[in-house]
C-alpha cells in the first residue's frame, strides 16, 4: 500500500481503506489488496484503546461501527465481503478471486464469504475478549468456533484429495480462501486452536505461500514450499494427492 | 479405561503418510504429549518434543526447511534425523554443542500410517495389519477418553482382535489414538475400490477404470467419513461418555544423568567411539587426492550430523591419528565425505591411506569436532581454498548455497588437473572460481581483487597451506579487514612441539595445583591428574583443546588463534602452549 497520492482509478479517485493493524477483517482487505497489487490510502482507525470506530467521524462512514470501510470516490463501502468483491471486479481481469462466469464457483464463494463472517462471530469474537477485553461468553464462543473449524477442516481434507485444496473446487484460490484465512489464522489468539485440524494447517500454508502473501501481528508465515516459490502462473503447486 | 504408563510402550498411529506434506510441521498429540512431525525433503519423517530448547516455542509454528527444522523465535536449527542444533544465529561464530539436541521419539511408516511409540518396550510391535487396506480415511478427533470410544464402536458393531485397541466394522479397520486423557483420535484403513472390483472380477478395463475406481473411492471414504462423523457428535453429545477423568501426567525425559553432574574425572584421550566402513574410494586431481567415503557398519544407521567446517579424527591402524575435514552436504548423515591429498613427504597418514586402505575396511573415528564454524548471517561471504582445504569449504558452499545466502568460491590448486571434489562443487556454477597455475605474485593480486576492502558483515574463510593462509590474513590485515571477519584452518602446525622449560597452573574449578613439568604438555599434565580435556590434532591447529585463562599471561604455540584472540590471552590451546607468567589460572 502506497501514499495519498497513489491508487487513481477510472471508477472515481483513489481507494482509501480505513482499517486497524490489529483487525482480522482488514487483513482479509489487505491480504487481496497485496495480491492484485492494488494501490490504497490506509486510514488508520484507533479501535483499542480510542475506540474511534464508535467516534462521530467514523459512524459517519457506517452507521454500525464496524471495521473495514472501502472509500472510492463518491462510493463509500462497508463490510468485507462487498469491498472484496469490489476489488475484485476492478481489479482481477481473470475473475480468478471472484468467477463470476461461474454459476457454481460463483455461489460456492459467496457460500464460503458468509462461513467467514460465522468464524469472525465465534473465533473472531473469543480474540476480541481475550485481545481487547470485550465481553462474552468465551467457552460457548470457543465451542462455536471449533463446530467450524472441524467443517472447514472436512471440507479441505477431501479438497486435498480431489487435487486441488482450495475451498471452491478449481486450480486458484477464491476470496473465500482469503476471508476465511484471515478468521482462521488469528483464531488461536482466541484459545481457538488448530491441532485437531492438520488439513487447515496444511492450506494455511498454501495460502501463505500464494503470491504477494502479506503477513500481519499474529500471524506466521510459512517457509518457502517444496518449489521455492511459485510456479511460472504465480500459483504454487497443486497438493500432493497421493 | 487404558494406563497411560504401560500405554507408553505400545505403537499408535499419530498421522496419515500424507499429513505430512512437504515443507509442513504436522502437529500431533499422544498420551498427553506434543509432538511436531516433519519430513524432510529425502523423505524421512521426524517426531520430536514439540519444544525448541531454547525457549519452549512449539516447534509445530516453526519452519520446516527441507532439511532442518527452524524455531520460529529465535531461529535455532534442528537437523533432519538427528535433532541436532546445528545453528544458533545469536552466536554464529559457534558451531553449537552436540549435547544441544531435541528429543526425538520412535516413529514408523507403514500402512499410510505413522506410528510412534514413546518408550517401545521390547515386547512391544507394530500390529499386523493386512496390506490391502491402503485407503486411508480421515482422522475424526472426538472430545472423549479412548475407553468411552472403544465401547461406542464397539456398540457399532466393531469386532476387536483381542488387542484393546483396534478392530474392524465389516471392511474398516479402526485404529485409536489416544490424545490425551480426554480427547481420542479414531483412524480407519479401508480396501481401495480397484481392490475390491479385481476380488468381484468386474474389471473388464481395469486401467480404463482408473477415474471411476477414484471416484468410487471418494464415495467409499465420504461415506465411512459419515458415519464416523455420526458416531463422533453422539459420543460427545452423550455426558457420561464426555467425562473428563484426570489429566494425564506429561512424563517428561529425565534428566541424563551425565547432564546433572560434573563428569568423572579420568584421563580421556582422544575418543574414537564411531566405526566407520570405508565405502567408495575415488582417485581425482590427476591421483593426488583420494575422496573417501566412511559409511555407518549398519547400512540403515546414521552417523552422527556434522555442521559445515566440522573435521573427524581418524585413528589408522598403524596408530597414528590424523584430522579430515568433512565434505558433507548440509543434512548429510548417512556418510562422510572425506579428501586426502598425498603428501610427498608423509609422515606416515597419507602413505597408509593411499596404500593399505580397501573398500570395506572399518577404521575407528572421533565424532565430528568444528572449530572452523560458518556463519550464516554474512551479508557476503568470500571462500578461498588451496589445493585440498576444499574439503572444508565445500561443505560450507554447499550449505550457504542451500540458504540462499550470498558468497564467492575462489579454489585455487596446481594445475587444472588438480581440482579435487568437481562433484561436489559443480553445482555451484558462477560462485564458483577455479584458479590454477599461479605463482605467488599472481595468487596475491587475485586475492586482494578477491578481497577488496573490507565493508561491514562480510566474512572470508580460508583453508590450505600455511603460505596461503598467512597471505590472505595479511592482504585482508592491509584491506581493512578486522580479525573477527577472517576465519582460517591449518592442515597443521609446522612448528615443532617445544616442551622446555616447566610452569605452574592453578586450576580454578577443581582446587587443583599443578606443574606442568619440563618435557611434558600442559594437556598431558591435566590428563595425568585425572582433569580430562577433549583433543584431536594435538599440534595446536584444530581449537578442540580450547582452555579458558582466567589469569596469568599464556605463551601462545598454536595456529588456531587470531592475533586479537591471542592477545586477549583469555584462552589457549593446551595441547602445545605454555606460560610466559610463571603461574596460570585455568578455568578447569
Amino acid at each position: 500500500m502506497a501514499g495519498t497520492d497513489a491508487g487513481v482509478d477510472a471508477g472515481g479517485g483513489a481507494l482509501r481503506l480505513h482499517d486497524y493493524a490489529l483487525s482480522g477483517t482488514g487483513y482479509k482487505v489487505r491480504l487481496l489488496l497485496s495480491m492484485l497489487d492494488i494501490a490504497a490510502e490506509r486510514i488508520e482507525v484507533d479501535f483499542y484503546p480510542a475506540a474511534e470506530h464508535r467516534g462521530d467521524a467514523f459512524l459517519a462512514l457506517n452507521p454500525l461501527g464496524q471495521l473495514p470501510v472501502l472509500q472510492h470516490g463518491d462510493l463509500v463501502l462497508r463490510d468485507s465481503k462487498a469491498i472484496l468483491i469490489y476489488l475484485a471486479s476492478l481489479h482481477d481481469a481473470r475473475g480468478d478471486w471472484w468467477p463470476v462466469g461461474d454459476a457454481v464457483r460463483t455461489a460456492q464463494t459467496v457460500q464460503w464469504l458468509a462461513f467467514a463472517d460465522e468464524l469472525t462471530a465465534t473465533a473472531g469474537r473469543a480474540r476480541l475478549i481475550e485481545g481487547f477485553f470485550y465481553p462474552g461468553d468465551l467457552p460457548t464462543l470457543r465451542r462455536r468456533a471449533h463446530e467450524c473449524l472441524r467443517i472447514l477442516d472436512r471440507h479441505l481434507w477431501f479438497a486435498e484429495r480431489a487435487g486441488h485444496g482450495w475451498l471452491v473446487a478449481g486450480s486458484r484460490p477464491t476470496l473465500a480462501d482469503l476471508a476465511c484465512f484471515a478468521c482462521v489464522a488469528l483464531s488461536e489468539e482466541g484459545g481457538v486452536m488448530h491441532e485437531d485440524y492438520p488439513a487447515i494447517r496444511r492450506w494455511c500454508d498454501r495460502v501463505g505461500r500464494l503470491p504477494g502473501f502479506v503477513s500481519m501481528p499474529g500471524v506466521f508465515p510459512p517457509g518457502p514450499g517444496p518449489d521455492r516459490g511459485p510456479d511460472r502462473d504465480g500459483v504454487p503447486s497443486p497438493v500432493p494427492t497421493s | 479405561m487404558i494406563d497411560p504408563e504401560s500405554a507408553r510402550s505400545l505403537w499408535f498411529p499419530i498421522a496419515a503418510g500424507t499429513d505430512l506434506a512437504a515443507r509442513h510441521v504436522f502437529h500431533a498429540r499422544l498420551l498427553g504429549r506434543e509432538l511436531a512431525v516433519w519430513r524432510a525433503d529425502d523423505g524421512h519423517p521426524n517426531a520430536w518434543e514439540n519444544r525448541c530448547l531454547h525457549r519452549g516455542v512449539r516447534l509445530t509454528i516453526g519452519i520446516n526447511d527441507g532439511a532442518e527444522l527452524v524455531c520460529r523465535y529465535h531461529g535455532w536449527r534442528y537437523a533432519n534425523r538427528t535433532a541436532e542444533c546445528t545453528y544458533i544465529p545469536a552466536h554464529p561464530a559457534d558451531a553449537p554443542a552436540r549435547t544441544v539436541c531435541n528429543t526425538r521419539y520412535p516413529l514408523i511408516e507403514r500402512h499410510g500410517l505413522l506410528w510412534c511409540a514413546e518408550a517401545p518396550g521390547p515386547a512391544t510391535s507394530l500390529p499386523e495389519l493386512p496390506d490391502e487396506l491402503s485407503l486411508t480415511m480421515r482422522a475424526i478427533p472426538v472430545a472423549a477418553p479412548l475407553a468411552a470410544v472403544r465401547t461406542a464402536l464397539i456398540e457399532l458393531g466393531a469386532v476387536h482382535d483381542g488387542k484393546q485397541l483396534h478392530g474392524a466394522i465389516g471392511e474398516v479397520l479402526y485404529l485409536l489414538q489416544p490424545v490425551d486423557a480426554s480427547r481420542t483420535v479414531i483412524r480407519g484403513l479401508l480396501r481401495p475400490a480397484a481392490d475390491r472390483s479385481r476380488d468381484e472380477r468386474t474389471d473388464r478395463a481395469a486401467t480404463a477404470n482408473a477415474t471411476a475406481y477414484g471416484a468410487a473411492d471418494e464415495a467409499l471414504l465420504l461415506e465411512h467419513d459419515e458415519r464416523l462423523e455420526r458416531l463422533r457428535r453422539a459420543i460427545e453429545a452423550d455426558p457420561a461418555r464426555r467425562h473428563d477423568p484426570d489429566d494425564w501426567p506429561v512424563v517428561a525425559p529425565l534428566v541424563a544423568a551425565s547432564l546433572a553432574t560434573m563428569p568423572e574425572p579420568g584421563a580421556e584421550g582422544r575418543a574414537a567411539p564411531l566405526r566407520l566402513r570405508v565405502g567408495s574410494m575415488v582417485r581425482t586431481a590427476d591421483g593426488s587426492v583420494l575422496e573417501i567415503d566412511l559409511l555407518p557398519l549398519d547400512a540403515d544407521a546414521h552417523l552422527p550430523g556434522a555442521t559445515p567446517g566440522a573435521h573427524i579424527d581418524l585413528h589408522l591402524p598403524n596408530g597414528l591419528v590424523r584430522q579430515y575435514s568433512l565434505a558433507n552436504a548440509p543434512g548429510q548423515t548417512d556418510r562422510y565425505r572425506i579428501g586426502v591429498l598425498r603428501e610427498p613427504v608423509s609422515t606416515g597418514g597419507s602413505a597408509w591411506l593411499f596404500e593399505r586402505l580397501r573398500t570395506g575396511d572399518v577404521l575407528a573415528a572421533s565424532v565430528p569436532r568444528n572449530g572452523f564454524a560458518l556463519r550464516r548471517d554474512a551479508v557476503d561471504t568470500l571462500l578461498i581454498a588451496g589445493g585440498i582445504g576444499i574439503t572444508a569449504l565445500a561443505s560450507m558452499t554447499m550449505t550457504l548455497q542451500r540458504g540462499g545466502h550470498a558468497y564467492r568460491l575462489c579454489y585455487l590448486a596446481r594445475s587444472a588437473e588438480h581440482f579435487a571434489l568437481m562433484d561436489r562443487l559443480a553445482p555451484l556454477g558462477d560462485a564458483l572460481e577455479c584458479l590454477s597455475g599461479l605463482d605467488a605474485a599472481a595468487s596475491r593480486a587475485v586475492i586482494a581483487e578477491r578481497l577488496g576492502p573490507y565493508r561491514e558483515a562480510h566474512h572470508v574463510y580460508v583453508c590450505g597451506p600455511t603460505g596461503l593462509i598467512g597471505c590472505v590474513r595479511e592482504l585482508a590485515a592491509e584491506l581493512g579487514w578486522p580479525d573477527e571477519a577472517v576465519h582460517f584452518e591449518h592442515f597443521g602446525n609446522a612448528a615443532p612441539l617445544d616442551t622446555r622449560g616447566a610452569f605452574q597452573v592453578r586450576l580454578a574449578r577443581s582446587g587443583l595445583n599443578l606443574t606442568v613439568p619440563d618435557g611434558q604438555t600442559l594437556l598431558q599434565t591435566l590428563r595425568e591428574h585425572g582433569v580430562p580435556v577433549p583433543s584431536s590434532c594435538e599440534q595446536g591447529a584444530c581449537g578442540t583443546c580450547r582452555v579458558a585463562v582466567l589469569d596469568g599471561q599464556p605463551d601462545h604455540r598454536d595456529v588456531y588463534l587470531n592475533a586479537a584472540e591471542r592477545k586477549r590471552g583469555d584462552c589457549l590451546m593446551s595441547c602445545v602452549s605454555r606460560a610466559s607468567s610463571a603461574a596460570l589460572t585455568l578455568d578447569l
